[in-house]
This record gives structure tokens, C-alpha cells and sequence, in this order.
């Protein structure tokens, strides 16, 4: 070996560092703009034409990541999101702009696809915020979260997740980024609203490329039919979550002193529903309540990924299928099952990259409920509204009613025992071995 | 801040400068830059998701004029549909199987194996049901997109609906109701199940605990048929269709159906959908001359128009396929 072959390799990797470097540079001087949802987009083979007049429409009601834009009828504040908005820098009396690059989009990314530079390594994924589904709230499990339930977790973090506190920020800070976090969900479900309205009533053709117009300019009817899907599917189950915020029944809930057998007694009837057949607790946490009972089911976002994945490798397969038959056909069937099979082939290219990109998908995890950690909150009332709703979004099913005036499995008396019993859970012994008797002789001695 | 190596000449070497060590250096300058790189890539530098289209800045700002123009000057709706002609005809008709029946796997059962496979006997999945005698396919669900006009029949019903689940299979593969109406989901099983409906307009996730009912009311009416799992035994499934009128119908074992009462001499679209199409979001796509004369188009439907008290009979072959796998 001599020094010449070592200037060589810090010669090449220089380069290489140099070049990723250089790369970012240029990257970063464009302002990054919001894409689509790519597997969405993938999955519906939508043709480019609309591809572009959903980005169009997108744009015309939400603005960028930079320039932010609402309007009036999604009750958004303007102040506040573009105070959120845009690149990150401090003006002279210190007021702080940018402040979801600053605080957020590392992890959760500028589209609020729970897909940042960071998230492949996080565990669990950062939340994607574009279905507007939150796990942690009070309101019932298919309705959308209230202001103050985002707020508690913007304050709290999310225990045992990397989801950090945000309490040291000052409050106006907070609430733009809560109004940010609004506003990126708002604008996730339009997208989805927009891509079903184009499969449902849109004519295109995917093998061809020809597709009758979405023009929302020039066509009032589509026009209405889209500002319909904003306001009467997406803005209005945001406005009315206030309405549908789960209370427990003040005579319910357990008063703060009780005696040590009346929580005993209580403790003891959580534990049996815990491990019958009604709760069923025990199916996915576990026996010991480590979480480790069912653990194939996955949670929304996985879910929709692994449904991409598989049908991906139909797809595939279907390929394989097509092809070995394709001898068997002549003239016109040949011809038409031949261009039917390139088709396919460029399907499957563009599922195959927009995979690449895609999270990959795993399991739901049960809580182990035996860390004292919860991770929306491990006051009784948070404990209580998990077990009520179930946790949204994931294999988490509810055990009191779903909608307000809805049959609850559980009354509420045995949801308040089962908090019992969860919160008894961590400082119970795993297991509980017969005690050796001790050794006399040694204490003695 | 150097990290020190120790060299075999006995002198410690920092990393990053240059060292008697030959191999030490080599590497540790490829161990540099392949860090480098590797945070780069992480840091979303020619991003993995980069891609898809990016909103024309002049395009977006015409649009939104009109937005912002229109709030303030549209008036109310006008787009249902003009109840044109009079009476009512029945469409009914059978869908079979072009090919070699597909094979159903059993399911892959691993919970509760006394409950879920008694006797050690594992029961079949669904996906493709296909009745070897008549050919017929069961499971293809059939339904109007949009009505003029709806019979007294096909008013939403008020009556409950049983979607009962027994050895972990759910009993109604895919199920249609009228929105508004109740479902009366059942346990038969001696383990609990809990029923997780996932629509994009109606979502459900309950404990259902052995031997129970538990009523849900079906809320929004969806395109196409909503999912339905048990997250305690995932591999449990079933489809669950809410509509807003009961013109629809789902197809029987020998692959028969028949909606009955429709609006005659209006222009009918039809979804024809089933889990298995290859179509967006399992439409049904068939090329067949016979499905062209019905004017199927390729998000799975058929246009028609019926004549008062006409019976039209339609018999459709799908091929292998239309179908996934």
C-alpha cells in the first residue's frame, strides 16, 4: 500500500460527498411544493391529464407549502397558517416564521404524509395526517378530533413515541401549528375527496390516456360538486367535532377516595373483564398484558400500503398469466390481449416506484400495558375514552357505543373497572410464583 | 473532537487525517462518505417520493378566482336528476364463470383453533366463488348508481339486517342495505370477535362479545362496497354495501340475480363490482361483445334504458381474466 492509494480513496470520497452535497444545494434553492398522493393516485390509475387538474384545484383552494390559501368556508385562519407556513427564519424582533419546517416537517413531512427525511427510521411512523384521522381524542371514533384534543398532544408529545412535547413554545406558536396541522389534514382529505370523485364519475381511460375533462372553470355542475365534497364531506365533520366529544356519566365515574377494598373490588372486576370473553382484552394484549396476544393486523396507514403491495404482486402474477396465454391467441384477440399486457407492464413499473417510495408496512402492536406508559395520556378520563372509542385508525375496537345514542358493548361502570385494572396493571407481578419460605436459619444466624 | 484509532505501530490515528495505516485510512475515508451519502438520501435529497405532478401556478390561480367569485354568486343545487318517463321494469340475469373454476384456499387460521377450525377442518375463503355445476359466480354485487325516480320497493328500509359471524367466517360475504337501516351484528361463535368496518364514508370498530348482538346503524351511502375485518382474527372478511335506494342485488351461488321495480325510460348506469375484479376498486370489467351491447364501460358498468314493464334478461360469461390472481 503507499500514500498514492490513499489520496485516491479521500480523493473519491471527497467526491462522493461532494456530489450529495451539491445535489441537496440545488434541491433545497427550489421551494419544495406539495405532491400527490402518489399510491392514491397509483391505485386508481388515474391518467396524467387529471393528475394535474387535481394538483390545479389543490393549489387553487390551499395554496403551498410557502404561499398557504383557504377558503372562508373552511374556517381556517389565515394568520395563523402562514405564520406556520413557509421557510424558516426569524425577523428582526425575533418573531419566528416557518415554524412547521422548523418543528414538524423533518418527521411528518411538508405535505403531512407522515413521510419526512426521518421517518423510515421512526418507530412508530410519524402520524400522516392527510386521512385526518388522530388516534388521541375525546370525540366519538369516527368523528374528527376537537382543537383542545390536538392541543393536549401538541403539549403533552406522545409518550414512548418520538412525538416530543411543544409546551416550552409559546401559545401563539402552538396555535399556528395546531391550525397548520388542521389545515394540512383538511387539505389531505380534498385530495382523496377529489381522486373518488374523479373514479366515480370522471370517464378515463388508463391504457389509452383519453379523458373526459375535470374542469371546475368552465363546467359550473363540477364546480358545485367539488366545492360540495370541501364543504359538506370535509369542513363539516371538522366544525361539528365539538358536538360529538365523548362525557362520561358523572355518576360513573369513581370518586377520588375510595377505600382500599372498594378499589380492590373494582381492580378484581376489571381483571375479569379483562380476560373474558366480553372485553377481550386479553385476545390482543396478551395473557400478561405485554401486548403480545394478536399482533398481524395492522393499523389504517399500513393497512392501505399492504393492499398496495399485494395487489401490486397480482398484478404480477396476472402478467404471468396473460403472457403464457397470449400465445394461444391470433389476429384481432392477439393484438388487443397484447397491448391489454403492455398496459399491464406499465402499471406495474409505476406501482414498482411508487412502492420504492412508500413506508413499509407493520403491524399493529398492542399497548403493553404493563410500562405505565399510555400514549394518549394516562390520566383515568384519557384511559377511559380509549377503552370507550377504541383508538381510531387502528385494530383498537371501541366497548361503548360509536355514535352518540349507538349500542355500547360495555356499560360504563365496567370501562371504569377495566381503567381499574390497567392502571393497576404496571405494579402487578407479571407472574406470581409461590413464595419460598425463607430461610430461617440464614436469617437467624 | 478526533476519535482515535490505535495503530498497529504503536501511534493513534485520527480519523480523517492521514495515517501510516493504509487499510484504516481507505476505509475509514469509504466509511465517511458512505455515511455521508446514506444521510443525504435519508434527508429527502432527490427524494424517494419526489415525483407526481406539481400544481401550474397560472391554471391554480384562474381556478381560484372562480372559487372565490363563485361562493358568493352560486345558488343552490339543481343537479338531481330529471325524473323522465313513467313505470317501472325488472333487469335480472346470471353472471358465470369463462374458465376453470378457481381453487379456494383455506383461510390461514392462527387464533382459537377450536372456535375457528373445529376438528382441525379449516374453512375455505371467498374470494372467488365460483358454483362448479351451473358455473355461476356468487358474490358479484349489482347496483344503480343514481335514481330518478324509486318504487315503493326500493324505499330504504326500516327492517334490521343480520350480519351474523360463526367459526370466525363472516356469514354474509357481501352484504347490501338501505342507509339508515340497522345491522344486527351477531356473534355465534363461543370467542369474541370484534367487527371493524372500514368505508370511506362509514367506519365501525366494536367489541362484539360472544353470543351477543350488537345493532349498528349504517350512516352514509358508499360507491363501493366498505371492507369488514376482525382485527382479533384478521384473517376474517366480508364487504358491506350501504346504499341509499335497494336497487341492488347480489349475485346468489348458481350467479343469479334480479332488481326489480326500477325507473323504466330513464338512462340506468349500473355498477357491476365484485373483490376479486381487477378493475379500480373492483369494477368489474368485462370486453365481451355481449357486455358491449350493454354499453360496459371500463369502471365496470352498464347503461340501459327499460321499457315499462319490461323484463330484461341478461346472462353475462366473464372471463378468467377480469379477475385477480
Amino acid at each position: 500500500m503507499s500514500i498514492r492509494v490513499l489520496t485516491n480513496w479521500n480523493y473519491v470520497a471527497a467526491m462522493l460527498v461532494m456530489v450529495a452535497i451539491a445535489g441537496c444545494v440545488e434541491a433545497e434553492s427550489e421551494p419544495p411544493p406539495f405532491r400527490l398522493d402518489m399510491m392514491q393516485v397509483s391505485a386508481n390509475q388515474l391518467v396524467p391529464q387529471h393528475q394535474e387538474a387535481i394538483a390545479n384545484i389543490m393549489d387553487a383552494m390551499f395554496g403551498t407549502p410557502d404561499e398557504p390559501f383557504v377558503l372562508p368556508e373552511t374556517g381556517l385562519d389565515l394568520r395563523k397558517l402562514k405564520m406556520a407556513a413557509g421557510p424558516t427564519w426569524s425577523d428582526e424582533t425575533g418573531t419566528k416564521h416557518g415554524l412547521y419546517r422548523r418543528h414538524c416537517a423533518h418527521c411528518h413531512g411538508i405535505t403531512g404524509g407522515g413521510d419526512g427525511p426521518t421517518a423510515m427510521i421512526l418507530n412508530p411512523y410519524p402520524r400522516d395526517y392527510r386521512p385526518g384521522i388522530f388516534k388521541f381524542k375525546s370525540t366519538f371514533n369516527p368523528n374528527e378530533p376537537t382543537d383542545e384534543d390536538l392541543h393536549q398532544v401538541l403539549m403533552n408529545g406522545v409518550p414512548g413515541t418520538s412525538m416530543p412535547s411543544f409546551s416550552v413554545l409559546p401559545p401563539d406558536e402552538v396555535a399556528a401549528l395546531l391550525e397548520y396541522v388542521k389545515y394540512l389534514s383538511m387539505r389531505g382529505q380534498m385530495e382523496t375527496a377529489l381522486i373518488n370523485y374523479v373514479v366515480d364519475n370522471i370517464d378515463y381511460d388508463s391504457v389509452t390516456g383519453e379523458a373526459a375533462p375535470l374542469d371546475i372553470v368552465n363546467d359550473p355542475d363540477q364546480r358545485e360538486e367539488v366545492m360540495s365534497l370541501l364543504v359538506d364531506d370535509v369542513v363539516a365533520k371538522w366544525h361539528e367535532a365539538a358536538e360529538f366529544v365523548v362525557l362520561p356519566e358523572e355518576s360513573e365515574i369513581p370518586p377520588n377516595k375510595r377505600s382500599a377494598s372498594e378499589l380492590a373490588a373494582s381492580v378484581t372486576a376489571g381483571r375479569a373483564l379483562f380476560y373474558g370473553t366480553k372485553a377481550n382484552c386479553v385476545k390482543c394484549h396478551g395473557p400478561t398484558g405485554l401486548g403480545d396476544g394478536q399482533q398481524d393486523d395492522y393499523d389504517n396507514w399500513s393497512k392501505a400500503v399492504k393492499k398496495f403491495e399485494d395487489d401490486t404482486i397480482a398484478l404480477q402474477a396476472s402478467i404471468k398469466t396473460d403472457k403464457s396465454s397470449l400465445a394461444e391467441l391470433e389476429g384481432e384477440e392477439y393484438e388487443s390481449a397484447k397491448a391489454e399486457l403492455a398496459a399491464k407492464y406499465r402499471e406495474l413499473a409505476e406501482r414498482q416506484r411508487v412502492a420504492e417510495g412508500l413506508l413499509p408496512p407493520r403491524n399493529a402492536i398492542p399497548r403493553n400495558l404493563r410500562n405505565n406508559m399510555f400514549r394518549g395520556g394516562r390520566r383515568p378520563l384519557d384511559l377511559f375514552r380509549r377503552i370507550h372509542q377504541g383508538i381510531a385508525g387502528t385494530p383498537m375496537p371501541a366497548g361503548g357505543p360509536t355514535a352518540p345514542g349507538a349500542q355500547g358493548t360495555l356499560t360504563e361502570e365496567e370501562m371504569w373497572q377495566i381503567v381499574d385494572y390497567i392502571r393497576s396493571l404496571p405494579f402487578e407481578p407479571a407472574s406470581q410464583p409461590l413464595m419460598r419460605p425463607l430461610n430461617m436459619e440464614a436469617v437467624v444466624n | 473532537m478526533f476519535v482515535y484509532r490505535q495503530t498497529s505501530s504503536g501511534g493513534a490515528c485520527p480519523v480523517g487525517t492521514m495515517c501510516r495505516i493504509p487499510i484504516f485510512k481507505a476505509s475509514s475515508a469509504v466509511v465517511t462518505a458512505t455515511i455521508a451519502l446514506a444521510t443525504f438520501s435519508l434527508a429527502g435529497c432527490g427524494s424517494r417520493i419526489d415525483f407526481g405532478p406539481v400544481a401550474n401556478a397560472k391554471a391554480a390561480s384562474e381556478i381560484r378566482t372562480v372559487l372565490v367569485a363563485g361562493a358568493e354568486a352560486e345558488g343552490p343545487a339543481d343537479s338531481d336528476l330529471a325524473s323522465t318517463g313513467t313505470g317501472w321494469a325488472t333487469i335480472r340475469g346470471r353472471f358465470e364463470f369463462g374458465g376453470t373454476p378457481p381453487e379456494m384456499k383455506p383461510y390461514n387460521v392462527s387464533k382459537d383453533q377450536a372456535t375457528c377450525a373445529p376438528g382441525g377442518k379449516v374453512p375455505l375463503q371467498e374470494t372467488l366463488v365460483v358454483d362448479s355445476s351451473t358455473m355461476g359466480i356468487k358474490d358479484i354485487a349489482i347496483y344503480l348508481r343514481e335514481a330518478g325516480r324509486v318504487h315503493e320497493s326500493a324505499q330504504p328500509g326500516s327492517d334490521a339486517v343480520l350480519f351474523d359471524q360463526k367459526v370466525c367466517v363472516f356469514l354474509s360475504h357481501v352484504c347490501a342495505v338501505t342507509v339508515g337501516q340497522t345491522l344486527d351484528i351477531e356473534n355465534s361463535d363461543d370467542v369474541g370477535h370484534n367487527t371493524n368496518i372500514a368505508g370511506k364514508k362509514n367506519t365501525f370498530n366494536q367489541t362484539i362479545p360472544a353470543g351477543q348482538t350488537i345493532a349498528y346503524r349504517v350512516q352514509k351511502e358508499e360507491a363501493t362496497p366498505a371492507p369488514v375485518n376482525c382485527s382479533i382474527h384478521p384473517w376474517m372478511i366480508a364487504y358491506l354495501l350501504p346504499r341509499e335506494n335497494a336497487y341492488y342485488a347480489v349475485t346468489a351461488k348458481d350467479g343469479s340475480f334480479e332488481i326489480a321495480n326500477l325507473p323504466a325510460g330513464e338512462e340506468l348506469e349500473i355498477q357491476v363490482w365484485h373483490e376479486s375484479a381487477t378493475g379500480p376498486g373492483g369494477a368489474l370489467i368485462v370486453t365481451t361483445p355481449e357486455a358491449k351491447s350493454l354499453g360496459w364501460n371500463n369502471k365496470g358498468r352498464i347503461s340501459i334504458k327499460l321499457q315499462p314493464d319490461e323484463v330484461k334478461e341478461i346472462k353475462i360469461t366473464v372471463p378468467a381474466s377480469a379477475f385477480k390472481g
